[in-house]
């Protein structure tokens, strides 16, 4: 185990350079560029505010600034998740013909969507600000706690898919459909106090919601974020990353063979 | 003068002295203790599971839940050896026989089911070139990208960066996008980057077929001065040449166990010779094949002359009933059909000869082991060759001669008593130059008896310039007629170890510049 840490370690140059690479090379050729990365994500909290605010009323006060809160954090993690199933899969040529410690692939698919995110705060930083709220400053202590949770589940859910999806290819069609749903189980679009009771134990189930929660206590309800949430963001967090780290372990040593 | 002089002597007494320097230096490493192992692999054995056909959806799996549907394949059937320091050992052996999953394992691509791997030391793999390269990123960029891949960091590349352009000559388009490069240009940059690695250990497989000939000597010199660097290198390759002059030892697998192992020439040849067994059964199947073909052809052509016949004396039993004034133009037309007809019989004659002629190459096969698949005999055969050999001067018999060895061919000949023949032995360089001849007749100034049995040898030095060549051997009457010629029975090459002359024949020579006889500074000529 210490020696696979070691072996990942030595190729961390690897890792910073698909890192780079997936950052310039995506929107390489594209007209706007980079600005794709705000684009996407900006044109997706228009529509939905148009909808939720404009048609069914959501009764949250700004609600633009709540849905961008949350939206931002569930875009990384969300193309963690769907890029990380075909992530490996997409690097066959490579897995296939040289060696390199796997791990690197996911790591680095999953850092460059950390990247991405990290960018896109600005937004969320300029929505704050038009919006007039302004920053509580103690709370904002704890933005890299949670980023670095979330961090930490993306990576181990990706590991998990990005190395099952290889003995299983439909597992990639069967995300892409769990996504959809997962985004109306975290309170993204409504706060968590619209669900009823009976369901709300599902919401809070979801390793998303203490996450997205936590984001909106510092952002949007300017306030510390509450340790219950916290420890548990923290817990499933380093859970599911122990485990698909493991699972990946596993898995791993036939890849070449597979695909 | 009298310095310059001294400074020659000397020169010439240091050199003795140097390579006794060597010999001794490669016997004290045996005595004192091998260098350490960097490479064991202990008894690996490796099969695949090969499915029918792969069910890897949902929908499949569920149909059949069991993945029983699979096949083992074993590839490697326990496989031990190991690699000392410096040292470059080749891997052989023909398509499929587990050379590339050896060296997959070795790169820890693939996973042994049984039997252990230890490696020693950093290992890069020349086996996949490019890989991971990006099409829009320019060729520095690339430089960085690839070079991460073989777990170099960013520090020791840019101290390489410089020796990686150079090498791969790319100074103009370095900055340019790897995608505006020609395929020559692309596996260039990537060669230079792999081969740029330090690494303790170098996997190859097949890869010095890489870019124009100039380059290809580059990399090769390259590889060279790697190993004397002392880097452990393990090579697949199917080219000989190169093995020889790279390896210090040959593994030669077969069917996923090591068959042999040694010295390069020794285990090359042996190799060889395997092969090229291999090769004169395919190709005799590939012949009688045609054959059957010529036959089937003729056989339809003579159905089909048959058929024509009976209908046209159905047809003519018809037209007797016409009238008289047509019989002139039906005449007319009979002898157009006859016309065809013989025609046609002289094609069917054509084929027939062609297919005797074939027979008749094909017992050229009987007359020696090494016949050369295009050998073409003719001739009356009143007196006939029954075998040929070639031997080097160790006796044995060989298709490789090295320059300054003799050749002895034997052949052994039978037929009628008291012909006069005259026994003719040709080398013709494989792209047609004829290099050599001799005849008896013209050697003696007269033509010999045939016995009803007997035997001719020629012997030669062989000063052939290294290639390869073909055997002639030919008998013919008085009036040039052939009686059994035979042409290009044997494909043999001439080797050379130190290649310095150029043309068709490595001749005697001495060069005298201003009085001072020129050193010639080769190295174990065996002239």
């Amino acid at each position: 185990m210490i020696q696979r840490l070691k072996d990942i370690y030595a190729y961390r140059d690897m890792i910073g350079s698909l890192v780079r690479r997936e950052l310039r090379g995506r929107y390489k050729g594209s007209v706007l560029g980079f600005l794709w990365t705000y684009i996407n994500p900006l044109c997706q909290v228009v529509v939905y505010s148009v909808v939720f605010s404009v048609i069914f009323r959501v009764n949250i006060e700004k609600f633009y600034l709540y849905l961008i809160i949350g939206m931002m954090p569930w875009t990384f993690f969300n193309t963690s998740v769907q890029g990380g199933s075909t992530c490996i899969r997409a690097q066959a040529d490579m897995v296939k013909k040289i060696y390199f410690p796997r791990e690197v692939i996911p790591v680095s698919y999953v850092t460059s969507a950390f990247v991405n995110m990290l960018f896109s705060f600005i937004i969320v930083f300029l929505a704050v600000l038009a919006s007039g709220f302004g920053f509580y400053w103690r709370g904002m202590l704890f933005l890299p706690v949670i980023m670095l949770f979330e961090y930490l589940l993306a990576l181990g859910v990706a590991f998990a898919v990005s190395a099952v999806t290889v003995y299983f290819r439909d597992l990639e069609q069967i995300i892409s459909v769990v996504m959809m749903a997962w985004i109306y189980i975290t309170p993204i679009m409504y706060a968590i106090d619209y669900v009823p009771e009976q369901y709300r134990i599902l919401i809070v189930m979801n390793p998303m919601t203490p996450i997205v929660e936590v984001y909106h206590q510092i952002l949007y309800y300017r306030m510390m974020p509450t340790p219950n949430y916290l420890i548990l963001a923290g817990g499933t967090s380093c859970v599911v990353f122990v485990a698909g780290a493991l699972l990946f372990a596993v898995l791993e040593r036939n890849f070449a063979e597979e695909m | 003068m009298a310095e310059n002089l001294d400074t020659a002597n000397r020169k010439k007494k240091d050199e003795p002295a140097k390579s006794q320097d060597l010999i001794d230096g490669n016997r004290n490493r045996g005595a004192i203790g091998e260098p350490p192992v960097v490479i064991e692999v202990s008894d690996v054995r490796k099969s695949f599971k090969s499915y029918q056909d792969k069910a890897a959806s949902l929908k499949e799996r569920f149909i059949t839940p069991s993945r029983s549907k699979h096949e083992d394949v074993t590839v490697l059937k326990g496989i031990s050896f190991q690699v000392h320091k410096g040292e470059a050992v080749g891997l052989i052996g023909k398509n499929g026989c587990g050379k590339s999953t050896t060296l997959k394992l070795l790169t820890k691509i693939l996973h042994p089911n049984e039997g252990q791997i230890r490696i020693n030391g950093r290992v890069s793999s020349l086996i996949e070139l490019g890989a991971g390269f990006h099409p829009d990123m320019t060729g520095r960029e690339n430089i960085y990208t690839n070079a991460s891949i073989f777990g170099i960091t960013r520090k020791e590349a840019d101290r390489r960066l410089e020796d990686i352009i150079r090498f791969s000559e790319l100074e103009e388009f370095i900055d340019n996008p790897v995608r505006t490069y020609s395929s020559g240009m692309y596996m260039r940059l990537a060669f230079a980057v792999a081969i740029n690695v330090d690494a303790d250990v170098l996997l190859i497989d097949e890869i010095l077929a890489v870019g124009d000939a100039a380059f290809q000597k580059k990399c090769f010199e390259k590889l060279k001065s790697i190993k004397e660097n002392g880097t452990t290198i393990v090579i697949v390759s199917h080219s000989m040449d190169q093995m020889y002059k790279i390896c210090d030892r040959l593994i030669w697998i077969e069917d996923g166990a090591i068959r042999d192992q040694g010295t390069p020439r020794f285990i090359g040849e042996e190799y060889l010779a395997a092969m090229e067994g291999r090769r004169l059964d395919r190709i005799e199947y590939e012949n009688r094949l045609k054959k059957e073909e010529l036959e089937r052809q003729i056989q339809a052509e003579q159905e089909r002359l048959q058929k024509e016949q009976e209908e046209r004396l159905q047809r003519e039993a018809a037209r007797k009933q016409k009238e008289e004034e047509e019989s002139r133009r039906r005449e007319e037309t009979r002898k157009q059909k006859e016309e065809d007809g013989r025609r046609r019989r002289e094609e069917l004659a054509e084929m027939e000869r062609r297919r005797q002629e074939m027979e008749k190459n094909e017992t050229a096969k009987s007359l020696t082991r090494f016949c050369r698949p295009g050998a073409r005999r003719q001739g009356t055969w009143e007196v006939k060759y029954d075998s040929v050999k070639m031997l080097n001067s160790e006796g044995l018999e060989t298709t490789c001669f090295q320059v300054g060895e003799t050749i002895e061919i034997q052949m052994e000949y039978s037929g009628r008593e008291n012909v006069d023949v005259n026994f003719i032995i040709g080398f013709t360089r494989l792209d047609g130059v004829f290099c050599y001849g001799s005849t008896i007749r013209l050697d003696c100034k007269r033509m010999w008896k045939s016995r009803k049995q007997g035997m001719v040898i020629f012997k030669v030095k062989n000063i052939l310039i290294k290639g390869k060549y073909v055997l002639d051997v030919r008998i013919r009457a008085e009036d040039e007629s052939f009686i059994d010629n035979i042409y290009s029975l044997i494909e043999f090459e001439s080797c050379d170890d130190n290649v310095t002359d150029a043309g068709v024949a490595v001749m005697e020579h001495e060069w005298f510049v201003d009085g001072v006889k020129v050193p010639v500074n080769v190295e174990e000529r065996q002239l």
